[in-house]
């Protein structure tokens, strides 16, 4: 269970537009890498009284346009990020109290997975969170192989990571959060820059981790595909909590808020 | 490009560590006896090596043929006099023995990174610096190994697209700008992500050692080892004054 | 399963990010290590790592500057190919060239002291241009010290032929390479965190 209770964020951390483009104009920007959402990594958005209460198991879309400050809001379920006033907490204990704790109940994938990796390898990138644990070796390979397997990777621990696809890679970051059983797992745009494909396998692998009781919280700007899976929408706008209902609800509720839609619901 | 080749041969099951003690012993060796006789043994001990190692000299040359001539160059500059008869052989000697010596090293380089894979360096390093330095500094190295070809592909597109847009004709100076520029950017971006994640995956202190991997032949390499290196030291021994 | 959370010592959340930035800044170096160019007139091909030297000392400072190039080297010897044009080894570091390699954690702390002095890091955009040029003129003639040296002592050749083989005909480019850091400090594009 994650409770966030009155949070407030205040300052915008780093700079804005520190990847724009380079002084020259020569060097063009090749592919999606220079794309920064809100709050993506340093920098981060405002957040007023946001209060939220995710139960285990639960399937939930945080949705909102860039700069509405999701990245910033999830960033604080695992003590990334501090809270200028309200407490988030984990299980009933506040995540200051126990980073170690928050970070292994909330496992959490950022965009742009590529440069999350730390290890060269897929299996030893997957076992960096458990090493970190300390836990024993045998341990380690018990949770590489089945987090491997949760996303159809088994067997394939000794692949080069950059040599994978962009679906591939998603979901090798998924792995490295499971590694460390998570209850929930939180993913920060996990589609972007995938394929039609790559999305399904994804999702496909999200849904599959759920029904076997894992909360799942996605924080997109897309509710395509995704809504149809989710137990309840969350959208954020201007730091705060604008829309919270089942999706069932959410074609009516959305209004006109800038998030884009699924073409069926 | 020297990489990994899987396989089983001795210097496949060696420890990362004992092949890099048993090629700093080498070196020393190698320093202490710069001589035809010194160089013509460890000559014999690099193609033993080589063998047990499953790399064959051609490759070594091969993987070095780009270094070669710049190791050519100190022994022919020194050969050159200013005045008759403008070229004395015998000065070159003693470089080009030197460069042999270089050839060696190079070789046993060769064998060292195509029977290791990146996760025993990286345990290597970890392992033989202790504490927290050796903490930071093994976890760095395999981030040098992860990001690498990322940075590697950030770069290559960069010139790409410089050139496509015949940016290839500007002069040297801004040539070299926009590539550091774009390089620069580039890291510093994926730079605040890696650390977020870093921290989200719980980065300590104190992780789970890795494995080791000692067996009966890294005795005998260590042996080698410690043979090679009281060899290095026996000319400055057997000179003392006692 | 959860394993006793106390136990785990966490990395801080400074250090966390300067390993991250050190490690980055040695695989940049390593990058440019196989980017080369061709001086004109002369047609000398060199790389660019001693670029990567100039912005880990510009922009990490003198300690975690130092550190970066400490990583690089440790992981060249242990076989990373981030040594010129691609070479790897702790092989290198006794080779005829291997002067330079051991040279660039300490000319990447005498450019990071020469722009942040002792103390707190300073944003390198505020920094004069002559205290920028004198701290990587220092940081040039310490890595052309060491490199020269190691070149005349490993290659048992003079020092004079050490510094026409192994000198004179790289320096031209590190000037290039220094104006290149110059441009990128007051330039826009790359801000300093």
């Amino acid at each position: 269970m994650i409770e966030v209770r009155g949070l407030t964020h205040r300052y915008g951390g780093g700079e804005s537009g520190a990847d724009s483009g380079d002084a020259g104009g020569s060097v063009s920007d090749g592919d999606a890498g220079g794309s920064v959402s809100d709050g993506d990594a340093g920098g981060s958005t405002a957040l007023r009284e946001v209060s939220l209460r995710i139960p285990d198991g639960e399937f939930l879309v945080i949705a909102g346009a860039n700069g509405s400050g999701k990245s910033t809001l999830v960033r604080q379920f695992n003590g990334l990020l501090t809270p200028d006033e309200g407490e988030v907490l984990v299980d009933g204990t506040p995540v200051g109290d126990d980073l170690v704790a928050a970070r292994t109940r909330v496992g959490m994938v950022f965009q742009e997975p590529r440069d999350c990796f730390v290890a060269a390898t897929v299996a030893r990138d997957v076992a960096f969170g458990p090493e970190n644990l300390g836990l024993p070796r045998d341990e380690i390979d018990r949770r590489v192989e089945r987090a491997l397997a949760a996303v159809n990777m088994a067997g394939r621990g000794d692949e080069r990571i950059d040599r994978l696809s962009g679906g591939e890679q998603e979901r090798v970051a998924v792995a490295g959060a499971l590694a460390m059983e998570p209850s929930h797992l939180v993913l920060d745009e996990p589609f972007t820059g995938l394929d039609e494909p790559a999305r399904e396998s994804v999702l496909a692998r999200l849904i599959e981790l759920n029904r076997g009781g894992t909360g799942v919280v996605v924080v997109t700007h897309d509710l395509r595909d995704v809504l149809e899976h989710a137990d309840r929408l969350v959208v954020l706008a201007d730091g705060e909590v604008a829309v919270d209902v089942p999706p069932a609800a959410a074609v009516d509720a959305l209004g006109d808020l800038p998030v884009r839609r699924p073409e069926r619901c | 490009m020297l990489t990994y080749e899987p396989g089983d041969s001795v210097g496949h099951r060696l420890d990362a560590r004992s092949k890099l003690l048993l090629q700093a012993s080498f070196a020393a060796a190698a320093f202490g006896h710069t001589d035809p006789v010194g160089l013509a043994v460890l000559t014999g001990l690099t193609l033993a090596l080589l063998a047990l190692a499953s790399t064959t000299p051609g490759v070594v040359l091969a993987e070095y043929r780009g270094v070669l001539p710049f190791l050519a160059a100190a022994p022919v500059i020194e050969s050159l006099r200013f005045g008759a008869p403008w070229v004395d052989p015998v000065a070159a000697v003693d470089p080009a023995l030197a460069a042999y010596r270089t050839v060696l090293l190079l070789a046993l380089v060769a064998a060292y990174v195509r029977t290791t894979p990146v996760r025993e360096s990286e345990a290597a390093v970890a392992r033989l610096v202790p504490g927290k330095l050796g903490r930071l500094l093994g976890l760095g190295v395999g981030l040098v190994f992860r990001f690498l070809p990322v940075l590697q592909a950030d770069l290559a597109r960069t010139r790409e697209a410089m050139a496509a847009r015949l940016g290839d004709r500007r002069p040297l100076r801004d040539r070299v700008r926009i590539v550091a520029t774009a390089g620069l950017t580039r890291a510093l971006s994926r730079t605040d992500r890696l650390a977020v994640a870093l921290r989200a995956r719980c980065l300590s202190w104190n992780p789970t050692p890795p494995e080791a991997t000692f067996g009966r032949e890294d005795a005998l390499a260590l042996g080698l080892a410690a043979a090679l290196a009281g060899w290095a030291m026996w000319p400055a021994a057997a000179t003392a004054p006692w | 399963m959860s394993t006793a959370t106390e136990d785990v010592d966490l990395v801080g959340e400074e250090i966390a990010a300067n390993v991250a930035r050190a490690a980055l800044f040695a695989a940049l170096t390593g990058v440019f290590a196989y980017v080369s160019f061709q001086l004109p007139v002369t047609s000398v091909p060199f790389t660019l790592q001693v670029l990567g030297v100039f912005l880990a000392g510009v922009f990490l400072g003198p300690v975690w500057g130092a550190a970066s190039m400490v990583i690089y080297v440790v992981a060249g010897a242990v076989g990373a190919p981030v040594f010129a044009y691609g070479s790897a080894g702790l092989g290198s570091l006794f080779g005829q060239w291997g002067g330079y390699l051991w040279s660039y954690p300490f000319a990447a702390a005498v450019v990071g002291v020469g722009v942040h002095g002792a103390g707190d890091l300073v944003d390198p955009d505020t920094v004069g241009l002559g205290r920028l040029v004198g701290a990587m003129a220092a940081g040039t003639v310490l890595i052309y010290a060491f490199g020269t040296v190691g070149y005349a002592v490993v290659g048992e050749v003079s020092l004079v032929t050490a510094v026409l083989a192994a000198a004179v005909p790289f320096v031209p480019a590190e000037a290039i390479k220094a104006a290149a850091t110059v441009a990128i400090v007051r330039s826009d594009a790359v801000v300093a965190r």
